[in-house]
Formats: structure tokens, C-alpha cells, sequence
């Protein structure tokens, strides 16, 4: 579990508006250069956000991500 | 000599439109009986005639990132902005239309962090970090349209593991107080956050809180024994979903031995909110 790469890119996702966007239209793209385990970057892709927290994931910013956020 | 003139607690979700969303009408009516509680806590504290207010928060993921989690900060210079975050969560968009920036307590401020060097607290300090509901929310609600007293924001990380201890937090306390006493000013202190929520830190234990665990809280705090509230590991904290008592421990070591005065408890389900003052006068 690499749980730094995980939350730094939740906290891009939240934080970094162009990211998002290109997240959204082609998140395995934009997650290419990312260092993630595959069942990291498949719950990225299909946006499993329990999955995302049970993997290390930061429950607040799971939770604050516009357009993406979770409760 | 100076002197803690105000000291309280609060939930820091001053917003009935997030309970009424996401838990329906007894949320809503739950959160803004709280607000008005709060709304007359800040009655007592402006009539203390505060020189300073200084405010123990927690950031979100908002100010900080995980290049670098500070186990409690110091927000030092001149003034300090609002956070302004497009698209943010509902109770960050309840900052809306609060000012932009407010001003710091420059020299308190100054004395918490260099002191606190020097006596050990390797606090970090911040010249830029904004300020999210964690701090404007109360803070708002307890001086209404009255101005807010020069500010001194002090972070402390409930969130990111490894935390400070309970025991820590309540020493960084004891420490504000020592300042404040060697100081020319009257300060109000107010920590902000909980009670219980976000269980584990878990997105499957939303909407669960820990009554039992918030109830002997409240009853160690109303008897002022701190030393099992210091005992607290983060282990309790967390499975509990209290992780934010630790800036209430701050606030206890501030005004220790005193006792506490609960003004509000309530047990939404989703979370238990309270509003807590302590007898410093």
C-alpha cells in the first residue's frame, strides 16, 4: 500500500482544478505517471471511494473533492 | 499580569444546511439550537473585554498536505485570511460572505511560538495559512456583528497519524497559559471540533458516533480530572471517532484545574455536538 501516493493524489484531485478535469475525462490517463498497486489505481478508475479509504485514502479529503466527494 | 478571561468548546459545524441535508430535520433543529447556545457563549466572551482570542482547530486537508503535517502550528504575522476554495464542502461554503481576512494578535502570537521553542514545544509556525471553518465557523458565531478580537490560530493535527498525544496537547495548554499569565493581556481561548464522528476515520461509519465514550468525556471534564483525559491514547480517540478532543485537551491544560460547565450536549446519531465553558473568572 503506498499510502503518500494515494492521499497526494486525492489532495490533486481536491485541490488542483485542471487535474480534475482531466481525471474525470480520462482517469487512467491521468494517473499513467502515478506510483500506485493496481488495486489502487482500478479504485481510482471505477471512483470506489470506500475502497479508496479502507486502502489509506484520507476519509476528509474522500469527502471534500468537488464534484467527486463521498459522505 | 495577564489572564485567561474566557475560555470554552465548541462543534465547529455551525451549519444547519449540512445536518439538514445529511441527516434530515431533527439535525437541522439540533444544530441550530446549538448555535444559538453558542451565539450566547459570545455574549460572555466579548463582555470579558478580550484583548486577543486565541482559537485550537484542526485543519481538513485544507491548509496542510502530506509533504508536511505540523503536530501543532502557530499562525504568526500580521493577519490571516479566510479560506477560499471553489467548489468546497457545504460547511466550508458557509464562510461565504465572512470577511476575507481578519487580524492576528502579532505579539502573543509570537511570544506562544518562541517561547514554546524555548521551553521545549517545537511548534511550526505559519505566516500564510488560511483559516476554515474549523476556526471561522465559531468564531463567526460567537461575535455576530460584533468586531472579532485579534486573533491567535493554533493548529493542532487530529487527522494525519502519527497525532500528538492527549497528554501533549494538554502540556502545549499548560504552556499557553504560562504565557498568557506572564503577559499584559486579557485572552479568551476557545477550542473547536467533535464530539464523536467519523468513527475510524472510516467512510463505512459515517453517520456513527460513540455517545458512551463523549458522555464520560463530558462527566471527567464537569469534575475537572484531567488525568485520565491526558491518559487517552489516539487508539481511543480514533475508534471513537473523537479525534478532534484533542484540541479540547489544549484548552484544558490552559484552564486546568478548573472544572467545566456543559452548555450544550446533543446526540444527532451522526455526531454528538456540544458547547462547553469553563469557570476561569
Amino acid at each position: 500500500m503506498s499510502r503518500y501516493e494515494v492521499n497526494v493524489l486525492l489532495y490533486r484531485l481536491k485541490k488542483d482544478p485542471a487535474f480534475r478535469t482531466s481525471f474525470r475525462a480520462d482517469a487512467r490517463a491521468a494517473l499513467a505517471a502515478a506510483e500506485l498497486t493496481e488495486e489502487e489505481r482500478e479504485a481510482f478508475v471505477r471512483w470506489d471511494a470506500r475502497r479508496l479509504n479502507e486502502l489509506g485514502g484520507s476519509l476528509h479529503l474522500l469527502i471534500s473533492i468537488p464534484g467527486l466527494a463521498s459522505h | 499580569m495577564g489572564k485567561v478571561v474566557y475560555a470554552a468548546a465548541m462543534s465547529h459545524v455551525l451549519y444547519p444546511d449540512y445536518y439538514g441535508k445529511n441527516v434530515g430535520p431533527h439535525g437541522r433543529r439540533m444544530v441550530e439550537d446549538l448555535i444559538a447556545v453558542v451565539r450566547e457563549m459570545g455574549c460572555r466572551m466579548l463582555a470579558a473585554r478580550p484583548d486577543a482570542l486565541v482559537v485550537i482547530a484542526d485543519d481538513h486537508l485544507n491548509v496542510f498536505s502530506f509533504d508536511a503535517i505540523p503536530a501543532m502550528c502557530v499562525r504568526i504575522g500580521r493577519s490571516v485570511q479566510r479560506m477560499v476554495q471553489d467548489g468546497a464542502i457545504e460547511f466550508d461554503q458557509a464562510l461565504d460572505g465572512l470577511p476575507e481576512r481578519y487580524p492576528l494578535h502579532e505579539d502573543l502570537a509570537n511570544r506562544v511560538l518562541e517561547q514554546g521553542i524555548e521551553s521545549g514545544f517545537d511548534f511550526a509556525a505559519s505566516w500564510s495559512a488560511p483559516l476554515d471553518h474549523a476556526f471561522l465557523s465559531p468564531v463567526s458565531t460567537l461575535c455576530g456583528a460584533s468586531p472579532v478580537p485579534p486573533l491567535v490560530p493554533f493548529w493542532v493535527n487530529c487527522f494525519v497519524a502519527p497525532q500528538p498525544t492527549a497528554r501533549r496537547c494538554f502540556a502545549a495548554g499548560r504552556h499557553i497559559a504560562r504565557v498568557v499569565a506572564e503577559g499584559p493581556w486579557r485572552v479568551a481561548v476557545i477550542a473547536t471540533g467533535g464530539l464523536s464522528h467519523f468513527p475510524a476515520l472510516s467512510l463505512a461509519r459515517v453517520g456513527t458516533s460513540d455517545v458512551q465514550f463523549d458522555r464520560r468525556l463530558v462527566q471527567l471534564m464537569e469534575a475537572g480530572d484531567h488525568e485520565p483525559l491526558c491518559a487517552l491514547t489516539m487508539k481511543d480517540l480514533d475508534e471513537s471517532g473523537s479525534h478532534e478532543f484533542l484540541n479540547w485537551m489544549v484548552l484544558i491544560g490552559a484552564v486546568s484545574p478548573a472544572g467545566a460547565r456543559v452548555r450544550f450536549f446533543g446526540e444527532m446519531g451522526r455526531v454528538d455536538l456540544a458547547a462547553v465553558e469553563w469557570v476561569v473568572a
